[in-house]
């Protein structure tokens, strides 16, 4: 029986504005070497200046996440070359990482441990054209954290969960928007085998993964690669692998002798830093509410089916703003429901959902949810105009008329549904007997009295239950 | 230290040397080295518990995240030829 | 000793001397001194326009001390469009689009910048030798070095080729080039100068200071120079308003550390003993004390420099800046070729050992070691200060060697920097000041440390000698600027 073995080591871009040691902005997409000064391109004689948000917010992931902090904390170099690397060494951390330990929990209950999180920086990217070499700095110096797990994952759909769900709390907390089509998530993944109750074979490591689904084809692949090795009688060799996504096979990559001796030594340029219990204590207060917590209180003190909750739950703008909603007073089964259904059928894709990018606000689908959960209209009035809505962006009531709104309460609705079932007792005898089709007559007739300002759906559910089928 | 040694440090180091700079450069390696060996004579026991930084700084002498512009790129591609805003080396990779 | 920059503030204040003619007095200085080899780079045209804005301030009455005063700086402090090489080939042509927070503090103060001066290549070694440009000669006796690696500076101060020069010690490289050429050299507590723009050698080592013709104009220098930065973590206030220099010395402790006299030239610790006797005859007390780590020092110094400056250097690859190596086949080439191109050989050997002490399997046994010894040295002068105010010591073994004898003796001349490094592995403040002749008329310098950001006093003990005129050092020939 083989088992597979990995740990997956995390670089999550923080969403600071500026970099991590300079004043030069973090955003993307910009011409090549304009979000750069001295600092980020390592010229002589500049020096780091560290960002105070960088810390704050890997100490917010790291609580986030379980993680213990260490109160204090020094940066180190790890120094090669590389031009996409403007001092010939990297700023991170090497023996006293701001956070250790923590872990998070998959939906089986199975815990995947964390060793640590570190901050460093980013290097710059290269562009291979032509005959030459690009190097643009602008990403150079953007922060990261990086999220190391134990070897407690066993297979690339625990990998998945555990990146997913990582991902998800980063949103929550507002550290990162963990895009990985911007390069703001990567993942290296440690894997090995275990066969039955052996001792664990020599592991790969395989590198830079940008999207999670190559990181479980390259798991994949690696595990039954390694395997391979195993069943013929072979060994597994250390080695640094890349994936490459046109095959769907690893391969290892050329390197030297020697080439991972780091020499990693403290940053002297930045002092050690101490962190006050206070200031913990105050990061932890101003944490938001986690997913995992979200989804049982949308189950237990709103009473939303769990499937429902998971779904609002998984895009953190979302939650936020079906959470706005009720914050104005809207009832979460209606906010829940609109916002899964109308809302989610204009924006499509995953991506769309998770970019959530409408023109309505929170607080005007309050106000149009308000008038549903009153009774003032019904919800195929309330669905047509949240469309036009969230086309537009106007407040409902440039689509629904002060008229239309003297919908029917639901005492009043009752007090109708009754009247109409005293009054013909003959189709109430029909269906009774099993001619379900009759109920189409009755409902004709409430809608009549209503003049066609009941929400169907609710006045069905009422004569249903007073002729109790 | 040997002659393979001094490879090795100057490879780490992105440094060449001939064999013949190598030889040359050996005795003064193997005599700076031994001078800066002297360190060890003066220290006994652990140092596994010795912290390596002394100067300490509070959480609030951090830089506020506030973004100030950043330089025109023909500043910073002043020392260099530079192509359409890029740093630029032959191609080194297929 | 002159209070030189006192004395021209004083002239153009009362309009005796316009800053532009007291710019060009400088620059014909500099011309006829050109022998010494003491600039690199001259800025005479940008000199003479800073020269012209000065004297609109002095004359607006928008004036402080140093507005007007020409100054020179180390060529490894960043000026913005001036060329800044380290003297090293390495830098060729690279001109800095910035500042180093010290050049623009001087800068706005009004002074007028002569030129960058000449030093050892990247501040790596005690003679400026390893200049790409050649050596400076030493004023005093140009058959000999200045010492280094500020010796250009050092040797435009002493030979009055500038008013004040700026320099940087990470090892006694203001300290010792002073005391070779019988100016005031002082080294600031570590933290009170900002380093921002300062190429780095080993950076929890480095600290800019002035050398100056006088203790009272090393203060000036300094207190325009200091105070924190926002863009160096490591810089701090270490106490505001003016130094005041009163020059007292009643109750003051000496601290006489015997280490630093075990085996020293008589002449030198002869020197020394005299001006210790004219502050004990003034009220001061010796103490004697005993800093057993002292001879550990000059292996943990080359320990942490190199392992630093390994890294420091690892960003001269030819891509960003400097020089860049004709015809490479691949990128890994292009870095080793022009580092091994660039890098003259002392560099290179302080880059390889360096890269040996924090390699795999040697950490432990050198770099860690060394750090080690680095918080015993602190702890040590911790309590040496808690029973004496500061330390009288010498700067170097010998006075200035002749030209050509460290590239023949470089363990010997590795070993002479024993007394100037304990002050950077511990961060303290230090001045070198000359205290004294051989009877070749070659200048001695002796040191006056004192505790971490006790920089005030060291400056106001300092200038006793100064005052009481207890040795007064024969000025070199010319000088026609003043």
């Amino acid at each position: 029986m083989k088992e597979m073995v990995a740990g997956l080591e995390i670089h999550v871009e923080l969403s600071t504005k500026s970099k991590i040691f300079c004043a030069c902005s973090t955003a993307f997409g910009a011409k090549p070497n304009t979000h750069c000064c001295p600092v980020c391109t390592g010229q002589p004689g500049a020096l780091p200046v560290l960002n105070k948000a960088v810390v704050e917010y890997a100490v917010r992931a790291g609580l986030a996440l379980n993680s213990r902090i260490n109160t204090r904390t020094h940066l180190d170099r790890k120094n090669y070359f590389y031009p996409d690397l403007p001092k010939a060494y990297q700023i991170s951390q090497y023996d006293e990482p701001l956070c250790e330990g923590g872990y998070i929990e998959l939906d089986s209950g199975k815990k995947i441990r964390l060793k640590r999180i570190h901050i460093e920086e980013d290097a710059g990217k290269l562009v291979h054209e032509k005959g030459f070499t690009y190097i643009d700095y602008n990403r150079g110096g953007v922060p990261l954290i990086e999220i190391v797990s134990l070897p407690d994952i066993s297979s690339s759909a625990e990998a998945r969960e555990f990146v997913e769900k990582m991902q998800l709390i980063m949103r929550y907390i507002g550290v990162s928007d963990c895009k990985m089509q911007e390069g703001s998530l990567r993942c290296d993944v440690n894997i090995s085998v275990k066969e039955g109750d052996g001792p664990l074979n020599i592991h790969t490591e395989i590198k830079n993964l940008n999207s999670v689904s190559f990181m479980c084809e390259a798991m994949d692949f690696e595990f039954s690669r390694q395997c391979d090795v195993l069943a013929a009688g072979g060994k597994v060799e250390k080695a640094t692998l890349r994936f490459d996504t046109s095959t769907g096979e690893t391969y290892p990559m050329r390197t030297k002798e020697d080439e991972n001796d780091y020499r990693y030594f403290p940053e002297p340029d930045v002092p050690v830093i101490e962190i006050e219990p206070s200031l913990l204590e105050g990061i932890k207060d101003s944490l938001p509410e986690l997913p995992s917590i979200k989804i049982n209180r949308y189950i237990n003190d709103f009473g939303i089916k769990a499937q429902n909750a998971e779904l609002v739950c998984r895009y953190h703008k979302v939650a936020a703003f079906v959470e706005g909603a009720i914050a104005e007073g809207a009832s979460p089964k209606n906010a829940v429901n609109f916002t899964l259904g109308t809302i989610f059928s204009t924006l499509g894709t995953e991506e769309g959902k998770e970019l959530f990018e409408i023109k309505t606000t929170a607080s005007q689908f309050a106000a149009l949810i308000k008038l549903l959960d009153t009774g003032k209209i019904n919800s195929s009035m309330a669905s047509s105009a949240l469309v036009k809505m969230l086309d537009t962006g106007k407040d409902f009531t440039e689509f629904i008329k002060a008229d239309d709104m003297h919908g029917i309460s639901e005492g009043d609705l009752i007090d109708i549904c009754r009247k109409v079932v005293e009054e013909n007792a003959g189709t109430v005898g029909e269906i009774k007997g099993g001619k379900t089709k009759a109920m189409g007559a009755l409902l004709g007739a409430v809608a009549r009295a209503t003049k066609g300002k009941a929400d169907m759906k609710k006045a069905e559910e009422i004569v249903k239950e007073l002729i109790s089928v | 230290m040997t002659k393979d040694d001094v490879k090795t440090l100057a490879r780490l180091s992105r440094l060449a040397f001939t064999d013949e700079e190598c030889e040359a450069f050996l005795p003064e390696m193997d005599e700076i080295v031994a001078f800066a060996g002297t360190v060890n004579s003066e220290i006994e026991g652990d140092t596994s518990t010795v912290r390596l930084s002394s100067d300490e700084m509070k959480f609030d002498d951090l830089r506020e995240d506030e973004i100030l512009p950043s330089l025109p790129s023909d500043k910073i591609l002043s020392n260099v030829e530079g192509d359409d805003g890029y740093f630029t080396v032959k191609r080194f990779i297929k | 000793m002159r209070a030189l920059i006192e004395k021209a503030a004083g002239m153009l204040r009362r309009g005796e001397i316009s800053s532009v003619e007291l710019t060009k007095a400088y620059i014909e200085e500099i011309k006829k001194g050109r022998a010494y080899n003491a600039y690199v780079f001259e800025t005479f045209d940008t000199a003479l326009e800073a020269a012209r804005e000065a004297d609109r301030r002095i004359a607006a009455g928008d004036a402080g001390i140093l507005c007007g005063i020409p100054f020179a700086l180390k060529d490894n402090i960043c000026t913005d469009g001036v060329e800044t090489t380290c003297c090293s080939k390495i830098l060729s042509g690279f001109r800095p689009y910035y500042s180093a927070t010290v050049y623009e503090k001087l800068l706005s103060c009004g002074a007028v910048l002569l030129g960058k001066t000449n030093m050892d290549e990247f501040a790596m070694g005690s003679t400026s030798e390893t200049s790409c440009h050649g050596a400076p000669l030493n004023p005093r006796d140009t058959g000999r070095v200045t010492g280094g690696s500020s010796g250009g500076s050092a040797a435009a101060v002493a030979a009055h080729l500038a008013a004040f020069a700026l320099g940087s010690d990470t090892g006694g490289s203001v300290r010792q080039p002073a005391a070779f050429c019988g100016t005031v050299g002082f080294k600031p507590s570590y933290g009170a100068v900002s380093r921002y723009g300062l190429i780095a050698y080993a950076s929890s080592l480095d600290q800019i200071g002035p050398l100056t013709s006088s203790v009272s104009d090393a203060a000036i220098v300094f207190d325009a120079i200091r105070g924190k930065d926002s863009r160096d973590l490591t810089s701090k206030d270490i106490f505001f308003g003016k130094t005041n220099l009163t020059g007292d010395v009643r109750g003051l402790r000496i601290g006489y550390v015997k280490e630093y006299f075990d085996g020293l030239d008589p002449e030198i610790s002869g020197a020394i003993d005299t001006a210790i006797k004219a502050y004990v005859k003034a009220g001061a007390e010796v103490v004697k004390l005993s800093v057993p780590e002292l001879p550990a020092t000059l292996p943990v110094y080359y320990i942490i420099a190199c392992a630093e400056a390994s890294s420091n250097l690892g960003r001269y690859d030819g891509i960003r800046y400097g020089a860049r190596c004709k015809n490479y086949t691949d990128v890994d080439d292009l870095i080793t070729r022009t580092r091994s191109e660039g890098f003259g050989k002392e560099v290179q050997k302080r880059i390889m050992l360096g890269t040996y002490v924090l390699s795999s399997g040697y950490y432990d046994a050198y770099y860690k070691k060394a750090c080690e010894m680095r918080s015993r040295i602190r702890t040590r002068f911790d309590s040496v200060f808690s029973s004496c105010d500061v330390l009288f010591a010498p700067v170097a073994p010998s006075c200035a060697f002749p030209l050509g004898y460290a590239a023949k003796n470089a363990m010997d001349t590795y070993k002479s920097d024993l007394y100037t490094v304990p002050v950077n592995i511990a961060g303290l403040p230090s001045v070198s000041l000359p205290c004294g002749a051989t009877k070749d008329g070659l200048p001695i310098g002796m040191q006056i440390i004192g505790n971490r950001f006790d920089d005030e006093r060291v400056l106001s003990v300092a200038y006793y000698m100064e005052r009481e005129h207890v040795f007064d050092l024969e000025e070199v020939e010319g000088g026609g600027a003043l």
